[in-house]
């Protein structure tokens, strides 16, 4: 790996699962990367979200992008980062006539998208799952798993920071450096704040990503320019017990309350979705995990009178225009914002949207963005590139 | 086994962490008294060997210890002594068993049993060493 | 508080928020541990928080960060004790911030400190670099059977069904260790108990090694039984049970290969 002076730098600021993959993906091309993050490394959406190693099933009908996505990036992940993932499949499990008249069309959007499914029946559902609900009409079988939330993203961290990435949380960007406005904007680098010292000092980057998920909007407005990134936060229970070794999900169009996710020894009900401009305080609205109880229950009915371990929110950062009311009808695919392009201010770039299931390949398109704008020409080398186990990070 | 070199100032709580009872539950007690009471065993020892090296000053100088011993204060420190070899012995059998692997899921109790047994003996002894006097 | 025209109507409209840290009249002190790079050693803070019947520590840590004081620094990440980078010591006890209710602790001042027996970054932040340095020889297995319905059946596609191992990697065990406290050679429970998870499921791992990296006076016997790493685990890890298991099966080899010379 060269690592030439007159390689260019890239500041990413963020320390979420994207910036982290984007740091890997740089690196590997040859790019000095350092990266800034205000607080612990996946301590913002990243390490909150249930940890659902998504197969995109549940995009399948509606959002096909979407759903071709997660299937190929969860292919990706099992190769890359093999022993990260509680890997028993998932069932979408369909409980009302309704739901099991929907099942044909989930089946074949599924086939459409290469999602491998297969089709399970009352009885074995309830041999492979027995706690599930015995009203239970039929299945699909597809290939969902269980990702720690943090760990399997700081596999990225520990691999970029091994090949000489500067990773630095507990500094905060409180300001981006750039030219005059007489001439063609541009942003040259960053002013940070060492949090853990009170010291301010500048980094200064041929291209600065801005990888602040929820927060993207508030980092990209310190350049005087708009992104629109809608903060929607979900509600999240955790109860005490394994509930089920399989990934269950409600066979239906998307709702609240319809996926259970064993982690260890809990089981992870969600989630819910509204909209909020302030991702630094998320309620945990009372309503909301009762909901997650009753939906829930109406899966795996004895997870009713499960013990709470925890319940909290994550925001998802999702892209779109304003206004919209509950945060479901916005496109969760991912988008890379080239500045120039859009707003005229040169060597400033954001990425936001997507799931943590494709924190790979929202590096890659940005990745391939930055390379073209800075002229480095070397492929992306992270379908294969098997990553360091997440212990490395500490070394 | 190498652990690396502190490179900042270690946060080690020392021999604070023994002894700073806050926080701290029944194992973490039979662990601190196992030390006390093996170091006021040892104290005694050093005691009792210098008491037995006035045996060979001669039978005033015993003589003058034995009534010294047979005081009620005396008695008492007796006691203590006795308190400390129980819990250090008993506590030891649990140390030796537990250590081992066996019995670990009934440690707590098999602690406080063994307390309780210590403590029936305890009386006994107390009210000899009593009597005694 | 202002006062409102109707707080019952009020509550019966909107949904409570149950982690809530203003507005519900229930005021905790807050005495949280400072420390920045070239201080001498760190002091106590006072901050005022409210809570409601659910918050946690957690919530409080970071409202205090949010609303009063931007320079807190703490560590977190999943709050649902999955990630393990939350822990700290309150009250004096070693616990994981996200799921302490503060309600739970019944008491108006509530002391934060950070885990002990690691290097101090900033505030609440250690360095785990200690911490991990303990797996390195023995190694950290991620992936276990999963005992949860063993009579089930398993999908066609999956070999068998897999779970996390329930060591979160919190350092809680190690903060609560009297012998980590005074002796930095110590291997520690953490790294004991990992090592005792490859022999009881070798995973195809080689236990032979592995046992051997134990069987050292700073590994598996420097354990002086303090259980405390026991009590302090939030995973149902019991690093103290891990501990003695191993020491029965060195004592069993021990034993053995005596009489095995003689047979």
């Amino acid at each position: 790996m060269d690592r030439q002076p007159s390689a260019p730098k890239v500041v990413i600021i963020g320390g979420g699962g994207t910036g982290g993959a984007l740091a890997h993906d740089l690196t590997q091309r040859g790019v000095r990367v350092t990266l800034v993050e205000r607080g612990e490394i996946t301590s913002g959406t990243t390490g909150r979200h249930h940890g659902l190693l998504h197969c995109g099933a549940r995009y399948a009908v509606k959002d096909r992008e979407s759903a071709v996505e997660c299937i190929e990036e969860n292919t990706i992940l099992r190769r890359i980062a093999p022993g990260s993932f509680e890997l028993n499949d998932g069932l979408f499990v369909a409980v009302t006539d309704a739901e099991a008249d929907y099942e044909k069309v989930f089946f074949e959007s599924c086939q459409a998208a290469g999602i491998p499914v297969r089709r399970v029946d009352r009885a074995e559902a309830l041999r492979l799952e027995p706690r599930l609900n015995p009203e239970l009409r039929c299945a699909v079988q597809v290939p969902d798993g269980t990702m720690d939330a943090m760990r399997m993203p700081l596999r990225f961290f520990a691999t970029a920071k091994r090949n000489g990435a500067e990773i630095r949380p507990f500094n905060e960007v409180v300001g981006l450096t750039m030219t005059d406005a007489a001439s063609p904007r541009a942003v040259t680098g960053v002013s940070v704040k060492d949090l853990t010292s009170g010291r301010t000092y500048e980094i200064g980057a041929d291209l600065v990503v801005n990888a602040g998920g929820p927060w993207a909007g508030k980092v990209a407005s310190m350049a005087g320019v708009d992104v629109p990134i809608q903060p929607s936060p979900g509600i999240l229970v955790a109860v005490r017990g394994r509930y089920c070794n399989m990934v269950v999900n409600r066979l239906h169009a998307s709702g609240d309350g319809d996926i259970v996710v064993p982690q260890r020894e809990l089981s992870v009900i969600g989630t819910s979705s509204w909209v909020t401009d302030d991702p630094d305080h998320l309620t945990v609205p009372s309503d909301h995990v009762e909901m997650m109880f009753r939906e829930g229950s109406m899966m795996i009915p004895s997870i009713r009178g499960a013990e709470v371990r925890a319940t909290w929110s994550a925001a998802r950062p999702l892209i779109g225009e304003r206004g919209a009311s509950t945060g479901r009808e916005l496109s969760r695919t991912f988008k890379c914002f080239d500045h120039a392009a859009d707003d005229g201010v040169e060597g400033f770039v954001t990425i936001s949207g997507g799931k943590a299931t494709t924190l790979r390949a929202m590096a890659e398109a940005t990745a391939d963005v930055v390379c073209r704008k800075l002229g480095v020409d070397r492929p992306c080398m992270t379908r294969e590139v098997v990553l360091l186990p997440h212990t490395e990070y500490y070394a | 086994m190498t652990v690396r070199e502190d490179r900042t100032s270690p946060r080690r709580r020392g021999v604070y962490g023994w002894v700073d009872p806050r926080g701290r539950r029944l194992g973490h007690w039979a662990f601190i008294l196992n030390r006390l009471t093996g170091l006021g065993i040892l104290l005694y020892l050093g005691l009792h060997l210098v008491v037995l090296s006035m045996l060979a000053t001669g039978p005033n100088a015993w003589d003058n210890f034995v009534s010294l011993a047979l005081t009620p204060v005396f008695l008492a420190m007796d006691v203590v002594l006795i308190f400390g070899l129980l819990l250090h012995g008993l506590n030891g059998i649990r140390v030796t068993l537990v250590g081992f692997g066996l019995v670990v899921d009934r440690q707590k109790a098999l602690f406080v049993s063994l307390m309780v047994i210590g403590a029936i003996v305890l009386v006994v002894a107390s009210l000899h060493i009593f009597e005694v006097g | 508080m202002t006062a409102q025209e109707s707080p019952v109507t009020e509550q019966a409209q909107a949904p409570v928020d149950t982690h809530a840290t203003s507005g519900t009249g229930r005021h905790v002190r807050f005495r949280v541990s400072r420390f920045k790079q070239g201080d001498q050693r760190p002091h106590l803070q006072d901050y005022d928080v409210e809570i409601a019947p659910a918050t946690t520590v957690l919530d409080a840590l970071t409202a205090i960060r949010r609303d009063q004081d931007p320079t807190l620094l703490l560590r977190h990440s999943c709050f649902h004790a999955s990630c393990g980078t939350c822990g700290m010591r309150v009250n004096d006890k070693e616990a994981l911030a996200c799921v302490t209710e503060v309600s739970d602790l019944d008491c108006d001042t509530v002391k934060v400190e950070p885990i002990a027996n690691q290097r101090l970054v900033s505030d609440l932040v250690t360095d785990m670099i200690d911490f991990y340095d303990r797996f390195r020889a023995i190694g950290r297995p991620l992936l276990r059977q999963s005992e949860a319905f063993p009579d089930s059946e398993v999908a066609p596609g999956v070999e068998e069904h897999r779970r996390y191992e329930s060591c979160i990697e919190c350092g809680l065990c190690l903060s609560a260790c009297p012998i980590v406290a005074s002796d930095g050679r110590y291997l520690g429970p953490a790294a004991l108990a990992a090592a005792q998870r490859t022999v009881a499921e070798p995973r195809g791992g080689d236990t032979f090694s592995v046992l051997r990296l134990t069987d050292d006076a700073q590994a598996a016997w420097r354990c002086h039984l303090s259980f405390e790493c026991s009590e302090a685990c939030p995973s149902n890890v019991d690093p103290a049970g891990a501990i003695m298991f191993i020491r029965r099966k060195l004592a069993g080899q021990r034993v053995n290969s005596i009489f095995g010379r003689r047979s």
